[in-house]
């Protein structure tokens, strides 16, 4: 009997899949692209859409460094190049710089030869491998859903080893799923999952910073309603975690503002989705909280001028003002009728006032073309600062005498 | 004409003044495809069902996914070897001599009840939005206009079974909720768009 009721439910089943239209008229609207999802109804003829990645680096000649506008007395030129897609910096014990990129999967190491740079593949075909950070002489690197590592990488440039996994029990969602790593003062990987969207009520187990051991032992979230940071850094004296968020698209050309917030203690809250900028609810989200609920930022640093690099100087090349400003690199925007960002900002950091927010380095943009995207800067030995411009596929650095 | 003409010749300029390792070069991409052509078409329009056409594919696109051949994240057995060898100044004349040339809509049996229901899953699934209007293609989104039938069909089915190479994850979530009669339905109407 059984049987015979089966037989016949699944004999319906292959008669209506036999009958079912062909026209999908029963069909719902889908979710629109990531990058595209939020967008309102008053926008739908909106050409904006995020700026493509070329697939090769620029020629040296065609690097606009003259451009470049810096403060008096700075000076930059062209570090290296012809290193697609060149995005994070982390340097090993011996002096290598490593350096990771998003859309070209690779991971390079570049060795200062004789004042001449020499760029090595040492790792190619990766998940969107954008966090590199290197602890006693190993290379960890973060790709979408893992993070691995190379030990002894420095010493085996040539003939790079096996990447060993370290985690790789991450959500695997592609949107907001590239990662920036380091290591924090407490010996800890930290990285951020991202929301996985424009804007949308996240899983739990993402729009966060989190941390892990570099042996994979003890994950957890460290802070909470981040919609996507990929930068950051901890102060030279507080040690307290600094981060840049990329704000949400699709509300128009000046709101919200992208943020950089300070996570003073673990388990805060910075309002994604439900608020952004401190101040503004979300139009979906929003209803229902307050913006009192969530830590406010620290700095609004503009609409979509797309936050990258936070990292607080600590050299003694540049004059003594310098020392522990942040610099704040900033990619550029797409959803934004009028290009702004494409620059490296400081941020001097006031006890009891407000942050003193100004412009380093600009010249990517020449009214509305493009032609380089700093994303990612590091700190030399010497104290020089060099900047990583994914879009050229170049490094620069910034040197300053009196 | 004679803009086009002063166009060229500020071109040939161009190309003379030491074109910068960056600058594509379309006669170098027309030697270099030479190898390509037995399976891809002399002019980048392929006869052979399941090798798709490249005439007219963007730049970008074509230089991605040879970048993908090369380091191994699209697999392919005729493909992954020849990509190899090849530079990124090969890659990057190879792309543009493509893009240069005049797409052909490729022979496919059409069902038009399908292309019905294609085009609308193709509104439900905001298909537009990248690959543009008439699916032409942009940037590193390729063209599927007139594209062939079995590559489409073998394509679509690997982004929904989340084994196709993906740039940005964005075909492979976008693949997700279609069933088996829309990824048919959706080629026949690629299939069927013709026009630039």
């Amino acid at each position: 009997m059984r049987r015979i009721i089966l037989a016949s439910l699944t004999a319906a089943l292959v008669i209506g899949l036999a009958l079912a239209p062909l026209a999908p008229a029963q069909q719902a609207q889908q979710p629109p692209p990531t990058w595209k999802q939020g967008q309102p109804a008053s926008m739908a003829d909106s050409m904006l859409a995020p700026i493509p990645q070329p697939p090769a680096p620029a020629a040296l000649g065609e690097l606009q460094v003259d451009k470049i506008k810096v403060p008096p007395g700075f000076k930059v030129t062209v570090w290296a190049h012809g290193i697609n897609n060149a995005r994070a910096m982390t340097w090993g014990d011996k002096g290598t710089l490593f350096v990771s990129s998003r859309v070209a999967g690779n991971v390079y190491a570049i060795v200062d030869k004789g004042g001449q740079r020499e760029v090595k593949v040492i790792a190619t075909g990766l998940n969107l491998p954008n966090g590199v950070a290197f602890k006693d002489g190993t290379l960890y690197i973060a790709e979408i859903s893992r993070i691995t590592k190379m030990p002894g990488i420095e010493s085996k440039l040539a003939n790079p080893p096996a990447m060993e996994v370290v985690y790789d029990i991450l959500p695997r969602d592609v949107p907001h799923g590239w990662k920036y790593l380091a290591f924090g003062p407490d010996g800890k990987l930290y990285f951020n999952i991202g929301a996985p969207c424009n804007i949308c009520i996240p899983p739990d187990t993402h729009a966060n910073i989190s941390r892990v051991n570099s042996d994979g032992t003890g994950f957890e979230y460290f802070a909470h309603g981040v919609r996507n940071s990929v930068g950051f850094d901890w102060h030279p004296v507080t040690k307290e975690l600094y981060f840049a968020t990329h704000a949400r698209d699709w509300m128009g050309d000046d709101v919200p503002n992208d943020r950089f917030d300070v996570a003073a203690k673990k388990g805060l809250h910075f309002g994604f989705p439900y608020c952004h900028q401190g101040d503004i609810p979300d139009p979906e989200f929003g209803k229902g909280h307050s913006c009192s609920e969530f830590a406010a930022p620290l700095l609004k640093t503009g609409p979509h001028v797309a936050g990258n690099g936070v990292e607080f100087y600590t050299g003694s090349m540049f004059p003594a003002e310098y020392k522990n400003r942040a610099f704040l690199t900033q990619r550029g925007s797409w959803n934004r009728t009028k290009k702004v960002g494409f620059r490296v900002m400081m941020v001097t950091l006031r006890s009891g006032d407000v942050p003193k927010y100004e412009v380093f380095a600009e010249g990517w943009l020449q009214g509305e073309q493009i032609w380089g995207r700093p994303v990612y800067t590091k700190q030399m030995k010497d104290g020089s600062l060099l900047i990583a411009d994914d879009y050229a596929g170049a490094i620069y650095r910034v040197t300053y005498s009196r | 004409m004679r803009s086009l003409v002063g166009a060229s010749i500020v071109l040939a300029l161009l190309a003379m003044i030491g074109a910068p390792a960056g600058a594509a070069d379309l006669e170098a991409g027309r030697r270099k495809s030479e190898p390509c052509a037995a399976c891809h078409g002399r002019d980048g329009n392929s006869t052979i069902p399941g090798t798709p056409s490249l005439a007219g594919q963007p730049v970008y696109f074509t230089h991605w996914q040879l970048i993908k051949y090369r380091d191994g994240r699209r697999k392919d057995p005729q493909m992954s070897p020849a990509a190899q060898n090849l530079s990124d100044t090969d890659m990057a004349d190879l792309a543009a001599y493509y893009e240069a040339q005049r797409p052909r809509q490729r022979p496919a049996k059409i069902d038009p009840a399908k292309v019905v229901a294609g085009a609308q899953l193709a509104n439900l699934h905001h298909c537009t939005s990248c690959h543009r209007p008439g699916l032409v293609g942009q940037q590193q989104v390729p063209r599927l206009a007139g594209q062939d039938f079995e590559y489409l069909l073998k394509l679509l089915r690997s982004f929904k079974a989340k084994t196709a190479s993906d740039l940005d994850g964005m075909m492979t979530m976008s693949a997700q909720p279609l069933q088996e009669q829309d990824v048919l339905s959706l080629v026949h109407f690629m299939a069927s768009l013709g026009g630039e």
